[in-house]
């Protein structure tokens, strides 16, 4: 165990300390956090008056509506009397206002409207824009006719409640699935599996290339490199993933409501927290990423051992990679139809399962024995490939030379 | 601790065969390797030094026949009893020169602070204090080496096998680590080396096992090999006529840097040429029974013309030239 340790602390330490990791830690939050915080800058720095518009209402109707909904979305309006047209455009170019709107009399039936300023809105602002008009101007020609709608509600999209049907239960009511937040939530596991578990790959090289494995094989046990190789790199890949989290809960919890102080119109926070996993989620990724991480592992472990160098690993590979890739595109008409015979059957396939249990169980109710069996036979088929994997990467390590073939590999997994 | 001096030799190799596929590396081979003596084995290359040294240390195992290495098969569970460093010796390249003696230590079973200190007493002795935190990628190969070295001596094993620790090193660093050898002798460690550079073999080993081709051809005892091979040569200094050294008992005359050198013909007693000489009226000054160097006894042994080792050709006479 204390040989396993030290196998471990050095394979974590050597790849912590390198510089590589630091940047590949630090640079993907790094750019999310600029992509947030540079905006917000930029935007509370000089540009504070382009929020301010005023509002020359010629329908007569529409100033009360559009007023309190750019309100809303950040601006400060101020209703002008027709006619100010030429001072409100002095005001324009001297930068106290960012613009005026101009809504003419047709704006009610086309929801057509002017904007005047010393530069355009941008797409976005002009979108918010033009979406406040046309809702006001639908909103005042409802009001006519004497019926209520809720024209925010049905501008959102609408929603919908989900009733699973169960025999014999009342059946339960859940909120309807976040897509994105699963399918991001899947990919996320495929590239770290991929990622991490490519690097024992190169790690199990290591010794070889290095010639130090004759050294050390004197010493340790061929299982106890392995594992401890195999732990030492997903302990760098979990550090990186908490680093990562941190940084994501940090941008959550300080980001978003700076953002959405600066830019309202920019950030929906309840599509925010819809596309956030669950804990039931969280744990479940989790459980999916050490499975998979592990059986990959494993395999790409054995992968390098057989090789010699890093080309030969490269291309002996590939049919490792296609069954990592294999789940990603299942992932689309499994997410659409969680429940299927062939979803069901995927997600309990072990080489398959991190991905697509994952997309079934965010995508939509999977009963609990499901999660249940997938979990067990992803977990014990690990147990069953390291067995194979050590024994190939038993015989593996010390071979130099020519790539084992195929029946050759199966007689270095009988030979004891 | 005593197992291995139950009888007094803790690596035995009994009728050992391996074959890599047609090709047969090591061929029914029995070795003893007595406790506490400095054992070398020598042979060109490709003779099956290496593959030997890897049956002892269990990295492969026998076609045929049996290993016991300090009582019991060869294995891991003799690892801190035993200083292996192979032929193929490489390094993390990225790690600092300490942490890594500390992480072999490690694996052999010392604790971290001991492993720490005894790799600082080792980098001080053979001049690499100074290195101690740099990266082993940053270091000469032949610094690497004595840091490979160190690690494999940094558990002070019982046994220590050293597959060409000499080759790649300066004569100074060569006589620096000869001379550590040496103290592991003195406190009775049991080294068991390979080499083909024969200087080096003649001045530390007790005893000898030459193979050649896979198969043992010597295995002995170093001084009784030299008093076995050296009838048949005497070095001769005199002044004169030397009209006298020709007769039916010499084979060949040759002339070296200070004298002459007179090859006998199998079994044949020199007494008769000093009589000669003393007839003849010359002033001999020398007349000696030359002790074979083991580089001569390789040669003569291992150097068959058909063998093409690098060795086969290159022989001590050569440089002579015969005056016949």
């Amino acid at each position: 165990m204390r040989i396993v340790l030290a196998v471990i602390r050095r394979e974590y330490l050597q790849r912590v300390k390198s510089k590589w990791f630091l940047v590949s830690t630090l640079a993907a939050p790094a750019f999310l956090i600029a992509s947030m915080v540079i905006p917000i800058l930029y935007e509370t720095g000089q540009e504070e008056n382009r929020r301010n518009l005023a509002l020359v209402d010629e329908t007569g109707v529409l100033a009360d509506r559009v007023g309190p909904r750019l309100e809303e979305a950040g601006y400060n309006v101020e209703v002008a009397p027709a006619g100010s047209e030429d001072s409100l455009k002095a005001q324009a170019l001297d930068g106290e206002l960012g613009g005026f709107l101009v809504l003419g009399t047709d704006a009610l039936a086309s929801g057509h409207l002017t904007f005047y300023g010393s530069q355009g809105p941008g797409p976005i602002r002009g979108m918010t824009i033009r979406g406040v008009v046309v809702q006001s101007a639908l909103e005042a020609r409802i009001a006519e006719t004497g019926s209520e709608v809720d024209l925010d509600a049905l501008f959102q999209g609408g929603s919908m409640d989900l009733q699973i049907l169960e025999e014999g239960a009342g059946g339960a009511t859940e909120d309807e699935p976040a897509f994105v937040g699963v399918f991001i939530g899947s990919m996320l596991l495929y590239m770290v599996v991929l990622m991490y578990a490519a690097a024992v790959m190169r790690a199990a090289l290591e010794e070889k290339t290095g010639r130090i494995v004759e050294i050390l094989i004197s010493s340790i046990r061929p299982w106890q490199l392995m594992l401890g190789k195999i732990v030492g790199v997903g302990s760098v890949g979990l550090t990186q993933l908490a680093v990562w989290i941190l940084c994501g809960t940090l941008a959550l919890t300080l980001g978003v409501p700076a953002a959405m102080a600066s830019r309202p119109d920019l950030i929906d926070p309840e599509a925010i927290s819809q596309a956030l996993p669950n804990a039931g989620l969280v744990t479940l990724f989790f459980l999916l990423f050490l499975g998979g991480y592990f059986l990959y592992a494993a395999v790409y472990s054995a992968v390098g051992a057989m090789c010699s160098t890093e080309e030969e690993a490269q291309q002996a590979q590939f049919p490792v990679v296609i069954f990592l890739i294999a789940p990603v595109l299942f992932l689309m008409p499994v997410m659409e139809n969680p429940g299927a015979p062939f979803s069901v059957i995927m997600s309990m396939i072990p080489f398959f399962s991190p991905v697509l249990l994952y997309a079934r169980a965010g995508a939509g109710t999977v009963p609990f024995w499901q999660i249940g069996a997938s979990l067990t036979l992803l977990y014990l088929s690990v147990w069953g490939v390291a067995w194979v994997a050590g024994r190939i990467y038993r015989v593996g390590i010390l071979m130099q030379g020519k790539r084992p073939t195929l029946p050759e590999l199966w007689r270095w997994v009988r030979e004891t | 601790m005593s197992s291995s001096g139950l009888n007094g030799t803790p690596i035995k190799l009994k009728g050992v065969t391996k074959r890599f596929g047609t090709h047969t590396a090591v061929s029914s081979l029995d070795l003893e390797i007595p406790k506490g003596s400095v054992y070398g084995l020598l042979g060109p290359n490709g003779s099956g030094k290496t593959t030997t040294l890897r049956i002892m240390m269990g990295i492969l195992l026998p076609d045929e026949g049996e290993v016991e290495l300090l009582g019991g098969a060869p294995g891991v569970q003799q690892n801190d009893r035993v200083g292996y460093l192979p032929e193929e010796r490489g390094v993390y390249r990225k790690m600092k020169v300490r942490d890594l003696l500390v992480f072999l230590g490690e694996i052999r079973g010392l604790g971290r602070g001991e492993a720490q200190k005894r790799a600082m007493d080792w980098l001080k002795r053979l001049d690499l204090a100074e290195w101690a935190e740099k990266r082993t990628q940053d270091l000469s190969k032949g610094m690497q080496q004595k840091v490979q070295f160190i690690g494999t001596v940094l558990h002070e094993p019982e046994i220590l096998i050293l597959d060409e620790p000499f080759s790649g090193l300066d004569p100074i660093n060569q006589e620096v680590l000869e001379g550590i050898v040496r103290e592991f002798q003195a406190r009775g460690t049991t080294i068991l080396f390979s080499t083909h550079l024969m200087d080096h073999a003649e001045r530390l080993c007790e005893r000898v096992c030459l193979i050649s081709k896979a198969k043992k051809v010597l295995d002995s005892d170093l001084k009784q090999l030299k008093r076995r091979e050296r009838k048949g040569l005497v070095a001769v200094e005199f002044t004169g006529d030397d009209s006298w050294l020709r007769g039916p008992e010499v084979t060949e005359i040759l002339e070296v840097e200070n004298g002459i050198h007179l090859v006998l013909k199998e079994g044949a007693d020199h007494q008769g040429i000093l009589r000669r000489g003393v007839d003849a009226g010359v002033r001999i000054d020398r007349f000696d029974l030359v002790e074979p160097r083991l580089h001569e006894i390789f040669v003569r042994h291992a150097g068959e013309p058909d063998n093409g080792g690098p060795l086969g050709s290159t022989g001590e006479t050569s440089g002579k030239r015969g005056v016949r």
